[in-house]
């Protein structure tokens, strides 16, 4: 959109594409998986206790046992392994790429070394205590993102607001995120909305000084929208007797399925941290 | 017996943020049971004077009162009286984007009905048998960035007649709507006219004044009630209409001849 500065155009494309996928990822919350069959509070805590251990076991293969559990709980819950692998390993680098680089080096991690090389004056030595520690650690990082992804795709966003109640938070905190994520979508549309407007007049030939006064301009006009949409909704919610409480029409309720689940994934653990945890 | 008065403004004025001027001097009776429409340009105060009627903000002077009590913001505070109003009175504001503030359309609609402690078997009769009539049984569980401008009126429609308020008021319920879902609401509309609910309605479109009104106050750029009477007798006003941005000269050509007159906008609605 810019002239000699596409960072802005790639930046506001990126952000959309991004939340149009949440969005998307809604369709694999719909369908009719086992995960998704499961009460959202019960997978909440079953996910959390696999991220727990995760956090603690130092086996790698219990570690990718783990992993292929994610991957065939993924295949169960009628999830491309394509879309999942992609999905999990977007962030994956992202969390561990900085720690784990250092990691191989036998300044952080002493041992045998398994490969040398020089970078200018600087003698760099990689260990097989380093690559063993580095290679925990991504997978480690593979499980948690893993099964974070999956309870975050497999239900839907209204589910998890609810789910933050067992641990009890506050009703009104729960509704306020869930209004957050509401309106983002709304003001998603406006920022494409508003792109598409300056392009179809300006076209390309915009100079960057000036595109980043536009831009600048832009977000001026979205914090006045959601200033303004702020004082109208609450007046919406006066209008249909909003007191400062929240309440729910249906509260969940848990079925034999829930319980099977959840004693399959208490054995496994014992299990998986008997065989991993080791001092 | 004499016709019940719900609503009375006496003089009403009202200005934002004590500098621009929304509201100067309106004065309006309206009826239990009746149909009241308020027209009049873009900017003209028409939302302003329902926000009025619906307790959400206070004129700077005059009076408004529901069934005889004066509606005041410290009326507001107590708990047993803003509950009976915000039972009484349901409003169906113009933008849908503001009154679909919940996750989904389920939790949307049952917000009104649960804030006001209404028993939950009740109410889920009431979301079942208006998501039937509504046709929207499918949204449900849909969130509301996901509808189009038409599921969206239709469910803040729904979100304000599951509470089953005595008094309806409605911004510009058919703004942007195509004829189909138009015709969905003026139907509603009328339905709930017949079982007696008081039926306010602001709106710029002339189509559907004559089948929503029984009263028709015309409203000035001077944010002041220039004109009322039964829907036939203002929409034959075409001078009044003309000076209020309302109509507009119409000139097109017949074969050689060209010819000019007022368009109303209701001329091509059969």
């Amino acid at each position: 959109m810019f002239k000699n500065n596409n960072f802005i155009e790639r930046s506001i494309k990126g952000a959309l594409i991004f939340l149009k996928q949440a969005v998307f990822a809604d369709e694999y919350a719909l369908k009719k998986g086992f995960l998704q069959s499961l009460d959202p509070r019960i997978k909440a805590a079953t996910f959390f206790l696999f991220i727990l251990q995760a956090l603690f076991i130092k086996n790698l293969f219990v570690l990718s046992c783990l992993y292929l559990l994610s991957l065939s709980l993924a295949c169960f819950s009628r999830i491309s392994p394509g879309f999942f692998i992609w999905r999990t390993w977007v962030f994956i680098p992202l969390f561990s790429l900085f720690i784990a680089i250092p990691a191989l080096f036998s300044n952080f991690s002493p041992g045998e070394t398994m490969v040398s090389f020089k970078v200018g004056a600087l003698s760099l030595f990689i260990t097989r205590q380093g690559i063993a520690g580095a290679l925990l650690f991504v997978v480690r990082v593979a499980v948690s993102v893993s099964f974070t992804v999956l309870l975050s795709i497999t239900t839907r966003h209204f589910e998890l607001l609810r789910v933050l109640r067992i641990f009890k938070i506050p009703q009104i905190f729960v509704m306020t995120l869930g209004m957050c994520y509401r309106y983002v979508f709304l003001f998603v549309e406006i920022i494409e909305n508003t792109y598409l407007a300056i392009k179809s007049r300006a076209g390309t030939n915009i100079h960057y000084k000036k595109g980043q006064r536009i831009v600048a301009w832009n977000i001026a006009y979205l914090w006045q929208r959601s200033y303004k949409l702020n004082e109208e909704v609450y007046k919406a919610m006066l209008s249909r007797g909003y007191k400062g409480d929240t309440f729910m029409l249906d509260e969940l309720k848990f079925k034999a399925r829930d319980w099977f689940w959840l004693v399959f994934v208490l054995s496994i653990s014992v299990i998986f941290l008997a065989t991993g945890v080791k001092i | 017996m004499a016709e019940e008065t719900v609503f009375r403004l006496e003089d009403v004025y009202f200005s934002y943020l004590g500098r621009y001027p929304a509201l100067c001097g309106i004065s309006l009776d309206i009826k239990r049971g009746e149909k009241i429409s308020v027209i009049g340009a873009n900017g003209c105060g028409k939302s302003s004077l329902l926000h009025i009627l619906d307790g959400l903000i206070f004129p700077d002077s005059g009076k408004i009162s529901l069934c005889s009590k004066e509606l005041k913001e410290d009326a507001f505070e107590d708990m047993a009286f803003s509950s009976d109003f915000r039972k009484k009175v349901g409003f169906v504001f113009q933008n849908s984007e503001v009154q679909l503030f919940c996750p989904t359309v389920k939790e949307d609609i049952v917000f009104g009905p649960l804030q006001m402690g209404k028993v939950k078997t009740e109410i889920k009769r009431r979301l079942d048998e208006l998501a039937f009539v509504l046709n929207i049984e499918e949204l449900l569980e849909r969130s509301p960035h996901q509808l189009s401008i038409g599921e969206k009126r239709k469910v803040a429609i729904a979100s304000v007649l599951i509470i089953d308020p005595e008094v309806i008021i409605m911004d510009e319920p058919t703004a942007g709507l195509d004829p189909l879902t138009t015709r969905h609401i003026i139907d509603l509309l009328t339905e709930a006219s017949r079982s007696g609910k008081t039926i306010i309605t602001a709106t710029h479109d002339l189509h559907i004044v004559e089948e929503i009104s029984d009263t028709v106050y015309v409203v000035s750029r001077e944010k002041k009630i220039v004109g009322s009477g039964s829907p036939e007798r203002i929409l034959a006003d075409t001078q009044l209409l003309k000076e209020n941005n309302l109509v507009h000269i119409h000139s097109h050509k017949h074969r050689d001849a060209t010819h000019a007159h007022p368009h109303l906008h209701i001329d091509h609605h059969h």
